[in-house]
């Protein structure tokens, strides 16, 4: 393969995952909002469009034509830099997430993956740590005791569920022998087994530390708007003020989502009976059939996100904390040394 | 009920100085200003009127010990209330180490009549800010304002704008703080202990209102708290004043302004009670207003459940709550006429008789409510998350009860039989079947299942009063026919009713605590004194101290359990 024809796919794979997360990003504000409806009982946006379905649209137009307003007391360097330090770590977790088999075009034979690094798991997660910076700044930079409060409610959170789970994340890689992404869904697929089967302890505590990062009810703590108003947003506006949600409740959402699908749900491959094989009902779409199962299986985390949001109280700081470092981080141990007992028995 | 004869007499034996009076409406017990607390004391200690219910005073504009101060106890064992009476010329002994409920109420006498209370902690204004230097309430405080001195407004102070014509705030003589009155007040309540203080309110989504709440923050944990109220203050007891009995009512609507039915009530008994009509009053008008009034009650206990699930997070139960709401609002719109200032009761009955079909509808709605309350009950009930947040937050003890002066739903979470429906039923209440919830540790848990169970107990009320109602002829009476039309005419404008001299305490069972009023009647249409008693300023007054050493967090959740309503703490 040429560097110039090495050159042309990068980018094309940067702008076509790029466009997709944040377009859909955007859209699926308009889904969580039609989901929190029906939820409540009321019919949701229906204004804009049929059902509508422009509501994004019209709610970015909106949001761009506001005034930019900065606190007079506030910091603008950081004040700004807070918001890329926010979008920026978060869009990056996307460059380690396999969406679908290797597939071969133009004679090409191409991973959808941005960047098969053999490090990509500690990768995302480090980037998911970055992310904390962005809130951090923020609550700082905009110089309001509101936001502070929360950002640094975020920040404690993050510390802990960091922590935790990487712990949990240790499971599914001591499997599969693997840290990268890409390995450790072939490895899911050798063994034909999904690794939610054999590691249904890690498995929820990864769920709750998705929850906890993306900073979802229960876990909502850092915008408590009955508290905080909406915590470290408090002082920004437009679409300054749109892109914080969009990144936490949207974009982490996506990536952690899509990190758990690759670690436990056997990314791209299709129903899973352990230890027999796989079942495929979308086999006639052909090597596609793999996007659609990768995008099936993100669709339901995302869904049971939000039926969580939109159900369930909030915790409060000290008790989240307390689950983190007294219930989680306990039970990730103890999965890791299970996992050790059991990985030797897997045929690698 | 009142204190009995023969509790007076035992009270006249133990302290042979006081003096002693019972008449039908109050048992009243006079004493000499210098030894007021130790009266209170032996009252409290020794004959167990142990609930503080209301202090305040009254104006006589005589020459001789101005002030007539009075305090309302009540015995919860047997069931008895008890007026201590005094006379000052401008200062009293503070009752602050008998009950902290009388902080706060010295606080507002301080504010409202410049009464100077010795011994008080900190005395300061309880709605006006620091800088303002008149003393409302007092009878030679003109409604309109001094015209003689010259009150700068807001906008002149600010920024320099001289208006003319009505937007010309000088003539309305109101002197309006500046932001430096406002800061000079912030400064003066809280002495910083910690690392942040945290303005809360006065506009906040977490207080439910107007309400400005100072935290004193060590990281996240609140060292110290205080609550500066007077954002919603109106000055209702003053208006009182210049209003005709039935004219008032119109007020009542305005305080606690989401259970405006059984406010309207609890004042229209307590003027009923003053005539002396409180029998004469037609059965019918009875049931109709227990009946609007547990409507209401459910209406409001409605809008604290989807506000408190909102402040802990669960958004959905929020809108479903609203949603039955929605369903009484249009059952009371078609019944009154109104939603929200519903002005429905008048002297001697109710404004109109049910319309057809309304009781129907109302049949309807509480057969299908309880179905909903159940599946609420499911998402939080027993929710981990929920108890969590709410098992062993802001307990309070039954002593707590009595030093705070905590009634309501606060008091019965804590296992104090306190109800005025039971202990002293007005209207239909005496004649329907309900049971009051007592909660075990007085928590925010228990005040939530109290409040639940409640509503139940109020679909159980409707439930007899439709029955009853149903039985009722349409051409019977809605309003009382005066047996002596010359002496008091009752007409449902309530134009020329005249009230006789004399003074009584009567007070209903509101959502958010006991509503009372003391009406202080010289005779003629107006009464001289109007003291209300609001439930939820002594309600709150608890929250600085359930806040010590609490987080953020829990401050919404303690004071969306006590639930205070800011047009009642500040009328």
């Amino acid at each position: 393969m040429s560097i110039v024809a090495l050159a042309i796919i990068i980018a094309i794979k940067v702008v076509v995952i790029l466009a997709i997360i944040l377009g859909i990003g955007a859209y699926l504000t308009l889904v969580e909002r039609k989901v929190a409806a029906h939820i409540q009982r009321r019919p949701g946006p229906m204004v804009v469009g049929w059902h509508g379905l422009l509501q994004p649209l019209a709610d970015g137009i909106k949001l761009l034509t506001k005034e930019d307003i900065l606190p007079s007391s506030a910091n603008p360097i950081l004040y700004n830099l807070a918001i890329i330090m926010a979008l920026v770590p978060a869009s990056l977790v996307f460059a380690v997430v396999p969406f679908g088999p290797e597939i071969h075009i133009f004679g090409y034979d191409i991973k959808p993956i941005l960047t098969d690094v053999n490090i990509g798991i500690i990768m995302a997660f480090a980037f998911g740590s970055l992310a904390v910076y962005g809130v951090a700044l923020s609550g700082w930079a905009s110089n309001s005791k509101y936001a502070l409060i929360g950002a640094l409610r975020k920040a404690g959170i993050i510390i802990s569920y960091e922590v935790v789970i990487t712990f949990a994340a240790l499971g599914p890689i001591m499997l599969a022998k693997s840290l990268s992404t890409y390995d450790i869904v072939m490895a899911q697929i050798h063994q034909k087994v999904w690794y939610i089967f054999l590691q249904p302890i890690s498995f929820v505590v990864f769920v709750f530390a998705l929850l906890a990062e993306t900073g979802r009810v229960p876990f909502d703590i850092q915008e408590a708007e009955a508290e905080l108003v909406t915590g470290f947003t408090v002082e920004y506006g437009g679409m300054k003020f749109g892109l914080f949600p969009l990144v936490e409740w949207y974009v982490e959402v996506l990536s952690l989502s899509s990190i758990l699908t690759v670690l436990y749900l056997g990314g791209w491959s299709p129903i899973n009976i352990p230890f027999i094989g796989f079942i495929d009902p979308l086999f006639f779409l052909g090597p596609w059939s793999g996007f659609i199962w990768f995008i099936i299986k993100v669709t339901i985390l995302f869904l049971l996100v939000l039926w969580l949001h939109w159900t369930l109280p909030r915790y409060r700081i000290d008790q989240i904390t307390t689950i983190a470092w007294k219930v989680m981080l306990p039970l990730a141990l103890f999965n890791i040394l299970i996992t050790a007992f059991i990985a030797p028995l897997l045929r690698g | 009920m009142q204190a009995s004869e023969r509790t007076l007499n035992e009270i006249k034996a133990k302290l042979p100085y006081v003096e002693v009076k019972k008449d039908k409406l109050l048992s009243v017990v006079y004493v000499k200003k210098e030894l007021l607390i130790n009266t209170l004391k032996a009252i409290k200690e020794d004959f167990g009127f142990k609930l503080f219910i209301d202090h305040s005073v009254v104006d006589t504009l005589e020459a001789q010990n101005r002030f007539e101060a009075f305090y309302i106890l009540y015995n919860v064992d047997t069931k008895e209330r008890i007026v201590v009476k005094t006379r000052t010329e401008h200062s009293l002994p503070s009752a602050e180490k008998l009950w902290f409920a009388a902080k706060w109420a010295e606080r507002e006498c301080y504010d409202m009549f410049g009464i100077n209370y010795e011994g008080h902690e900190h005395l300061v204004r309880a709605f006006m800010w620091d800088t303002y230097s008149y003393h409302p309430l007092r009878k030679d405080f003109p409604l309109q304002g001094y015209e003689t001195v010259e009150l700068p407004s807001l906008n002149e102070t600010v920024f320099g704008d001289t208006l003319s014509g009505t937007m010309n705030y000088r003539r309305t003589h109101t002197y309006v703080p500046t932001l430096k009155d406002l800061e000079y007040t912030e400064k003066n309540r809280i002495k910083k202990k910690a690392q942040v203080v945290l303005n809360w309110g006065p506009l906040h989504p977490g207080t439910h209102g107007t309400m400005w709440f100072l935290f004193d923050l060590e990281g996240e944990r609140i060292v110290q708290a205080d609550v500066i109220l007077g954002q919603l203050h109106r000055g209702v007891e003053k208006l009182a004043e210049h209003e005709p009995y039935q004219q008032f009512l119109v007020y009542t609507d305005r305080m606690d302004y989401i259970s405006a039915l059984c406010s309207n009530q609890a004042w229209t008994v307590a003027v009923e009670r003053l005539l002396g009509i409180e029998d004469i009053v037609p059965l019918k008008a009875k049931y109709i207003r227990t009946m609007m009034s547990e409507l209401q009650r459910i209406n409001s206990h409605l809008l604290w459940l989807g506000t408190y699930a909102l402040d802990l997070g669960a958004l959905t139960i929020f809108l479903y709550a609203f949603k039955e709401r929605e369903k009484i609002m249009d059952i009371i719109e078609g019944i009154t006429g109104a939603r929200l200032t519903i002005s429905y009761t008048r002297i001697g009955g109710v404004r109109m008789d049910l319309p057809e079909g309304a009781l129907e509808v109302i049949e309807s709605f509480i057969k299908f409510f309880p179905k909903e309350l159940k599946d609420w009950e499911k998402i939080l009930s027993r929710n981990r998350i929920w108890v969590k947040r709410n098992k062993d937050v802001g307990v309070l003890s039954k002593e707590d009860i009595y030093f705070y002066g905590l009634t309501g739903a606060v008091a019965r979470g804590s296992g104090v039989f306190y109800d005025i429906r039971k202990l002293e039923p007005y209207d239909a209440y005496g004649m329907v079947e309900f049971d009051v919830p007592l909660g075990e540790n007085g928590d925010c848990y228990d005040r939530y299942l109290v409040r639940i169970e409640e509503m139940k107990q109020s679909i159980r009320i409707i439930e007899q009063c439709v029955k009853k109602l149903k039985t009722m002829s349409p051409n019977e009476p809605f309003m009382a026919e005066s047996q002596d039309p010359k002496k008091l005419r009752l007409t449902l404008d309530g134009i020329g009713i005249k009230v006789p001299a004399g003074e009584v305490y009567s007070s209903g069972e509101n959502p958010r605590g006991e509503l009372g009023f003391y009406i202080n009647s010289k005779g003629g249409l107006k009464p001289y004194r109007v003291k209300i008693r609001p439930g939820s300023f002594y309600n709150l007054c608890v929250y600085p101290h359930l806040m010590e050493n609490r987080y953020v967090a829990d401050a919404v959740t303690i004071l969306a359990s006590l639930d205070p309503v800011v047009g009642e703490v500040d009328r």
